[in-house]
This record gives C-alpha cells, structure tokens and sequence, in this order.
C-alpha cells in the first residue's frame, strides 16, 4: 500500500524538526501509542493500540531514523508485530520552509500490512491509515503551536493530547465519512432529521401537550 | 428384472436424518478426556523460519503440549505423493513438492501451519498460540505467475532451478500445418483467476488413541477415508486393522477434501497417539480461507485456426497453472484443461503446453471443475469470437464442428488426467444444442425479444454453449451387500459422501435388484471398519464407479436370493421373481417366502454349509472402468445488465444435460443446481485476491462473495440419456458439470447483452467494477 500526502505545519522548520525527533512527542501523536523508548542513536521501540474495522490488538513496533539530513529530511522505516499481524513500511519525510513561518511535511511510504490486518481489515487499511496519518499530524501541529507561544510568550502553554477514545471517535468519522459519499450523507442525514421531528411529533401527541 | 425405483425422483433416505439435527458431524464426535488443537499459521507468504520460542505459550494453564516441526522428530516427512508421476516422455518435467505436517525451515504461504497447541479447550488453545514467538526472515513473495519464472525470480523452492514445478507439451496432428492452410486465425489472451471451494462445513478431525487396543481411531471431515487410513498406518508403523478412519456426514467438500496429508491430518493423530487422549481440531473459517486448498489460476495464450466457412482446424493454447507453494496433484488440474480445450468438437490438429508455476500461494488441488472449466472457456471463447469474424451464429459454429454421433468411442490421441489415452466413450450433441436453443427460444430472443428491450433501452443479452465433462475414472470401487433376517438390506461401500445423495441413489440401485423399497436399504458410507477397500469421492465418479459396483454385488446377492429361493420353493429360477420383500413363483403368489426368512436359511445355526457355497445373503464385488465415461451438456441464459450499476440478473437458464442414465433426477437437478452456484460465483462473484505480497485479502465471507438465492436464477432443466458403454448401469457423472460452462457462457451472454459497447470478455470472474473498467477503457 502507498501511502503520499503533504501537511502544513503552523511553525518553522527547526521546530517541527525537533518535534518529529522528540519521542515523546510521536507518541501523543500515534493514536494508542502507549509507549516509545529510544534503544538507540536513532532507533525507537514501543507498543501501540491499533483498531481497523474489526481488527483489534496490542503490535510491538520499532522504529529507526535514517538519512538524516537536519532539518531537512529523513527516512523512517517502521517494523510492527502483534497477535494480529504485521504492519511493515517504510517512509520518507521531506519539510520545506514556507513563508509565514510554516512548514510543509511532503511525506511519502510503502506500507506492507500481513495477517488478519490484511485479510480481514483490508477493506478498511487504507482509509484508517490515512485518518490515522492525518489526526497524528494535527496532533503534532497543536503541540507546536503550543511550544511556539510558550517561546514567544516566556510562559508555558499546556497542551493535552488527544485521549485514545476521541482518536478512535475522529477514525471512525473519517471512516463513515469514506463509506458513505456526500450525496448520501445528505440522504441519510436527511432521512435522520425527518425520524427524529417524526419521533418528536409523536411524543408531543402522546403527552396530550 | 424391472425398473422399479432406478430413474424416479425418489426423495431422499437421507434428509430426515439431517434435517431433524440427528446425523453425525465430525465436530458433533465429543469424547471423554478430549483435547483440542490450534495451529499457528504463517502471516507472511515467503520466510525462512530460523528459531521458535514456545516457552511462554506451554506456561500457559491448560496447555497440554505445544509441538513443532522438531517436536515430530523422525515422524515428520512431506504428504505421501497423491498422483503417479507422468510417463518419461519428451521434454516433461515434474519437480514434486509435498506440502508439511509443520513448517521446518522455510515458510511458503500465509496461512502454512508454524506449530499446534494441544489444550483443555479451544479457546487456551488459540490464546496460548499467540504466545509462541517465531523468529523469522522475510522474503520477498513470488505472487504473478509470469514473473514466477523469470530467470531473476526469488525460488520458492530453494533446491530447484526455478519456480517451474511441471511441464508437458501435447501435441495432436500438425497445428502449423493447419494454421498455415487457414483462411481465419484468432489468438488470444485469457485469464482465468482463482476461487475457493467453500464448503458449509469447514475441516476437522478428530484423532482417538486406544492405549490397550492399540487402536487409532480418526473421524475427518475427508472425501478418501479409505487413503487416509492407508496413509496414516503407513506413516506411523500401523497395521491397517489397527487404523478406522470414519468420514461421517459432510457438509459439502467440492475437492479439497480429497486424500491430501493435510498439515492437520498428520498432526492430529500423531499428537492423540502421543499424549494417549483424544484430540479435536475444527477449522474456523478464516482458517478454511488460507489453510483449505483452493484452484483455478491459468492464464491462456490461445489460438484457433478456421476455414472461412467455420470449420476449425485446430487449437494451440500454452498455458500457465498456478499450483500454489506444493504440487501434491502434480498435472492432474491442467491435464484435465487440455482433455477440455478441444470441447465437444471433432478438432484434427492440436499443440498444447502445460507450465505448473509454484506461487506463494494456498496449494491448488482440485475444485468442482478441477480444470475443465479451463479448458471450456477457452475453447468456447475462441469459438464466439471465430463467430463475430465470420458473421456467422454461435449455435451454427457449434454444430458445424461437433464430434458427429456415429464417431464414438472418439479418440483424441493425446494422454488424460491419468496419463491413459483419452477417449470420449459416447456422445450425441446435436439434439442437445437444438433442444436448449428451443427451450429458450433462441432465434426468437434475437429477432424479437432483444431489438424490443433494446428500444426500451434495456441492455439483455443470450448466451449458448456445449460442453464435454470427463467424469467416472477408476480405479475401482466396491461393496457388500447383506440382506439381513429382518429383510432389510444393509450396504457397506468405502466412498465417502458430502451431500451426493448416496444413500438415496444407491438404494435405488440395490432396491430395484432385490426387490424391497429403498427406505428399506441402509447404507453405510465412507467408515474403513465397514468395507475397506476403494479409494473415494471426487472426479464425478460416485454415480458411475461406486454405483456400478454396488449394481454388481446387488446382482451377485440377488442370483444368491433366487437360488436359495428355488431349493425351498421347489421351482426353477425363471419362474421366481422378487418384490416387495418376498420372492414367489410368478403364477402361485401363495408359494412364496420373505427374503427374511431366507436369509435365516442361509445362515443355519446347526446342520453344513454345503460346500462350495458362502454362508448367508451376502455379496461382495467391485467395479473398475475401462476409462472414465463422458458425459456433456448445453447450457443458455439470458441476462440482463443494469449498465448504470453493472449489477446483472440472470432472467432465464436452460440446462440440457446429458449425463447417460438417469438414476435419479431429482438428485441429478439437485447437482446441477450446485454446480451452476458455483459457476455464477466464478463468473461474476467469486474471487481470492491476493496482494503483490501474496497476502490474501478478502479471507472472510464477508468480502469474498458466494452467489446467494438472489443472485440464482430458475434454472429449467431437460435430461437428455446417451447411455454410457462402459458400465452396466450406463451412468455417467455429473458432480461437476454444472460449474463448468458458465464462466464461458456468462461471458457470451454479457458480451450480447453489451453488443453496443464492443465488449470483448477474456477473463473470469468479472464484477461490476471490473465490468465498468473494462467498458470505459474502450471510451
């Protein structure tokens, strides 16, 4: 599976460099990430949560950072094991400078998935890992402006992460946004609003009001 | 002797069993102290397996034992090999490669058993194989059959050259010759892609170890009861008597269910005789996804060459065949392709290569069809498009190049499945192709009733094609029959049954011979410790090898009745006929005596056997065909194409079938009915589809979709009886025939439906998406 997308980030390059290197920033932004520990120089090891569609586990991953070229780009290649499957891939990651002090992340990888991940969740891989990607970002984005007030400020700003029940709330938005396409939504948010006036009409009734 | 109950749509014995929940299943057998089994399967395709750390899953309470490939010590070895090899003609190869008990050293597909926790229940079982940790070194996954033998390519067996597991060219004439004579030469590409057999019930065994017996007894879910028990008392240092294989009720088996060593077959019992408990192992569905053999993967490179009036000259096809990691069945799949490429047609010249490719895919054996289907869609395909070149009609192509009635036995002067001569024995398919095209109002559909959809601007098409189906091969089967004092009938024979209805058909067979009704006729079937002595199910060979068999000791039992009979009654056999359970002189009904009471006589309990005689009312005989018996039908449908949706509904299906004597048509319509589920399935639904990393992604029911009753049709049914010469019965098998032709003929009829879109169809399955890809790709 290919994985592209780019990302704009609402702070200099040097400081999103320095959050992607931060491990203890990644794992707010992996979503049931529970813990990441350097092992080495460049090499992270950890345990995550992961839920696609009717595939649930704990997969012990490692993660090493390679061509670093600070802080410009990097690769990063991903080894993730559980009772479920595995998850393989590997990815680079390119931040440009833009004005306004943003940065754009152009990321592209090559993502192998095995096991029930695949034969079972395969419908939904796709679209969970990119909701997964996107909310991970946003995740890293709120963290940076964080640091970039505190810094501006002198005052620490805090910051909470996401918990992992509202990441599996947005994936599962983001997943039934996909199923159903926006003509359809319309449909069924239409339909839902009738019921619901529907339902209402009959309480009314029912309670002689 | 009459006719009473053969050929009349009896009900079946059967059904009342099964349907009030009382027959037996293998997951049904729960013995005392039982344990149960889960397997460890592969999730990556290519791997070498380099070390196995079972420590934490034995700690585990309720784990038993937790076995490897190294646990097996010398008992582990590769499945027994299934086929001969072929005949040492020119230029064959054949690189046999058995699947594993558990894997040693190197993985070769998801899903290939790592190693097997015995527990308490299942579900320790399961949890307790999530905690083995294997190390291994993944390799890059041989999935595209092209690429597979690519000088480059990755070996999947590291010992050999290449990825080649077989190779045949036959050859029939002179193909160049012809092609240079002919006015109309077609060459084209097909693809035919892999499906699963799906049977309701998944896999299981159940292994008993008698310690004081020394007896193994294995209840298994198999179509070869009696291979399997051969099999494992070979293996394991067994007497045969000491080994009872029971093949119970079977919820559907479609071929892979066949002898094949599975993995789980060798495992299951070594482990009850080790740890001296029963052991139970049941498929779970995903697992019957990656660890049940599967078929159908060919691509086709195929040429007909024809005179401008439509006479086909010959057929060169070369082809590719996906075997998946093994090749237990070496060629039997592609040479029963090549028995089909030349279809029901009197074709004189003929080149074909076979190339086996190993994949790092599921094994592929044998499924309804086992390559016929093929070998039809291409033969059929290049005939339909021969038609559109020439302008002429798909009936009148068909006709003009039939193997003519007064040619049979026909010899086609290339080898079969069983490297034997093949030959089709008897065949009449003029009347059929006439029948079916009348039945379905065939020029009426295209001069009426498609211009007036077409003005409604409704997109309905027909389609119309024949087809051969070799069925019925030996070896041999046999039976015993006993009448019993009750003056019920009690029938032993060692095929093993999925749903046939043999204990229907067969006691039609043996009610008709000694003359009681068939609710009175017991069989049993598919238990060693009953009669041990045949091979199994599959080939479409029950209705032809088994019944014949059952017919011969039927025969032999009734030439005991009549000469016990005559001694009492004081009358000569002729005058004595049977019926009802009572044989009596024909012309003084009172001078008569119950088979019963006869049966008592037969077996005295003081005075002598007279010599020269056997004790009782008891026959044993068996049946072995010359050669297989073939059978062949046409099969026509009308089909609707929604071309906003691509969703297609089958409006009308005729079948005309010509299976040889009918035994039983309500059971033969029943096979027909089945096999065209599984056609619809592998025309339009049914597809594994595997990722370049040969991770198979739709492994679940609810992604791999088998047609449902919404998707079937009424399916209108004429029989059509060319008895077959080569067994008394004049049977012919039908098991398969009704999956065979309809990729071939969906295609035809899809391709009418569309004619305003110059479809051209060269694979199967399609599915809207694909049928929508291919539509706008021609802009």
């Amino acid at each position: 599976m290919k994985l592209e997308g780019e990302y704009t980030f609402d702070g200099p390059r040097e400081q999103v460099w320095e959050l992607v290197r931060d491990p203890d920033v990644l794992v707010t932004a992996l979503p049931g990430a529970k813990s990441l520990e350097q092992v080495g120089e460049n090499e992270y090891e950890g345990e995550m949560n992961l839920r696609v569609g009717p595939v649930a586990g704990v997969f012990a991953g490692r993660l090493v950072v390679s061509n670093e070229q600070p802080p410009q780009s990097c690769t990063l290649t991903v080894e993730g094991k559980g009772k479920q499957g595995f998850v393989d891939g590997t990815g680079h990651v390119n931040l440009e400078e833009l004005e306004d002090n943003k940065t754009l992340m152009k990321y592209e990888g090559d993502v192998q998935v095995g096991g029930k991940l695949a034969s079972v969740g395969q419908r939904l891989v796709d679209t969970a890992s990119k909701s997964i990607i996107r909310q991970g970002l946003d995740t890293m984005n709120k963290a940076l402006v964080a640091r970039v007030e505190a810094r501006e400020t002198g005052e620490k700003v805090d910051f909470t992460p996401p918990s992992e029940s509202e990441f599996a709330v947005s994936v599962a938005k983001d997943m039934a946004g996909e199923a159903l396409s926006s003509t359809t939504l319309k449909w069924v948010v239409g339909a839902a609003i009738v019921i619901i006036l529907i339902l209402v009409l009959v309480l009314i009734n029912q309670n002689g009001l | 002797m009459t006719k009473k109950y053969l050929g009349k749509p009896i009900t079946r014995n059967e059904d009342p069993q099964l349907l009030t929940g009382q027959a037996l299943f293998v997951d049904d057998v729960d013995l005392p102290d039982m344990l149960h089994a889960a397997f460890l399967r592969s999730d990556y395709a290519h791997a070498h397996l380099k070390s196995i750390d079972i420590s934490a899953a034995l700690e585990k309470p309720g784990v038993v034992a937790v076995y490897t490939a190294d646990s097996m010590g010398d008992d582990w070895a590769p499945g027994p090999p299934l086929v001969s090899p072929p005949p040492t003609v020119k230029d064959v190869v054949f690189n046999s490669r058995r699947q594993v008990p558990l894997v040693k050293d190197k993985i070769r597909h998801v899903g290939e058993a790592i190693a097997v926790v015995i527990a308490e229940n299942r579900y320790i079982a399961e949890d307790a194989a999530e905690d083995i940790l294997v190390d291994l070194e993944p390799l890059e996954a041989v999935v595209d059959l092209e690429a597979a033998l690519k000088p480059d390519c990755i070996l999947i067996h590291d010992d050999l050259e290449s990825n080649l597991a077989a190779q045949l060219v036959q050859n029939k004439g002179d193909y160049q010759a012809a092609r240079e004579k002919a006015d109309l030469i077609i060459k084209k590409h097909f693809v035919i892609e892999r499906g699963a057999a799906a049977a309701m019930e998944n896999r299981g065994i159940v292994a008993d170890w008698d310690v004081k017996s020394q007896h193994l007894t294995v209840w298994d879910t198999t179509q070869a009861p009696i291979p399997i028990r051969n099999g494992l008392a070979a293996r394991y240092g067994l007497s045969e008597r000491q080994v009872r294989v029971i093949a119970p009720f079977i919820g559907g088996a479609f071929g892979p269910k066949m002898m094949m060593f599975y993995p789980e077959e060798l495992v299951i019992p070594w482990a009850a005789i080790k740890l001296g408990r029963p052991v139970k192992w049941i498929e779970d569905r995903r697992e019957n996804f990656y660890a049940t053999t599967q078929e159908r993967i060919q691509i086709h490179e195929a040429e007909i060459a024809l005179t401008s009036e439509g006479r086909v000259l010959g057929i060169s096809d070369q082809f590719l065949h996906d075997t998946g990691a093994y090749d237990p069945y070496g060629l039997t799949i592609p040479l029963n392709t090549q028995s089909h490429l030349l279809g029901v047609y009197d074709i004189p010249n003929f080149t074909s290569e076979i190339k086996v490719v190993f994949t790092n895919k599921v094994i592929s054996t044998p499924v309804r069809g086992a390559g016929r289907p093929q070998g039809v869609y291409a033969i059929e395909r290049l005939l339909d498009m021969a038609a559109k070149e020439l302008g002429m009609d798909k009936v009148e192509i068909r006709k003009l190049n039939f193997i003519p009635p007064d040619a049979f036995p026909y010899e086609q002067n290339y080898i079969d499945q069983a490297f034997a001569p093949l030959i089709f024995d008897s065949g009449n398919y003029l009347p059929a192709i006439e029948k079916a095209a009348e039945l379905i109002g065939y020029e009426q559909f295209l001069k009426v009733d498609q211009p007036r959809y077409r003005s409604e601007g409704r997109h309905v098409g027909i389609g119309i094609v024949a087809f051969p189906e070799t069925t019925g091969v030996g070896p041999y089967e046999g039976a015993r029959i006993t009448i019993e004092p009750s003056g019920k009938v009690s029938v032993a024979t060692g095929v093993g049954t999925q749903g046939q209805g043999h204990f229907t058909t067969f006691a039609q067979i043996v009610a008709d011979q000694v003359g009681v009704n068939p609710r009175d006729v017991n069989l049993v079937t598919g238990d060693t410790a009953e009669f041990h002595w045949g091979t199994g199910t599959f080939a479409s060979r029950g209705a032809v090898v088994a019944a014949n068999a059952i017919h011969a000791s039927a025969k032999a039992v009734r030439k005991k009745i009549l000469e016990h009979a005559s001694k009492h009654l004081g009358a000569p056999e002729g005058e004595l006929e049977i019926e009802d359970g009572q044989v009596r002189v024909a012309d003084i009904p009172r001078m008569s005596i119950s088979l019963g009471e006869l049966a008592e006589l037969a077996n005295p309990l003081r005075g002598a056997v007279e010599p020269g005689t056997e004790p009782g009312l008891e026959a044993t005989a068996y049946f072995g065909p010359q050669y297989g018996a073939t059978a062949f039908g046409v099969h026509s449908m009308i089909l609707e194409v929604d071309v906003e949706t691509m969703t297609v509904d089958i409006l009308r299906y005729v079948v005309v079938e010509d299976c040889g004597t009918v035994l039983n048509p309500l059971i033969l319509e029943g096979q027909i009915h089945g096999g065209i589920s599984m056609g619809i399935g592998n025309s339009y639904y049914e597809k594994l589809v595997y990722d370049d990393n040969g991770q198979l992604l739709n492994a679940s029911l609810a992604d791999y979709l088998i047609p449902m009753a919404t998707e079937m049709p009424y399916i209108e049914i004429e029989h059509q009886e060319t008895p077959s010469p080569l067994n008394p019965l004049g049977s012919k098998g039908v098991g398969e025939a009704g999956a065979i032709p309809v990729p071939a003929l969906f295609a035809q009829a899809l391709e009418n439906a569309l004619s305003d879109y110059d479809l051209e169809i060269r694979e199967t399955p399609l599915s809207p998406n694909r049928l929508y890809e291919l539509l706008t790709s021609k802009g």
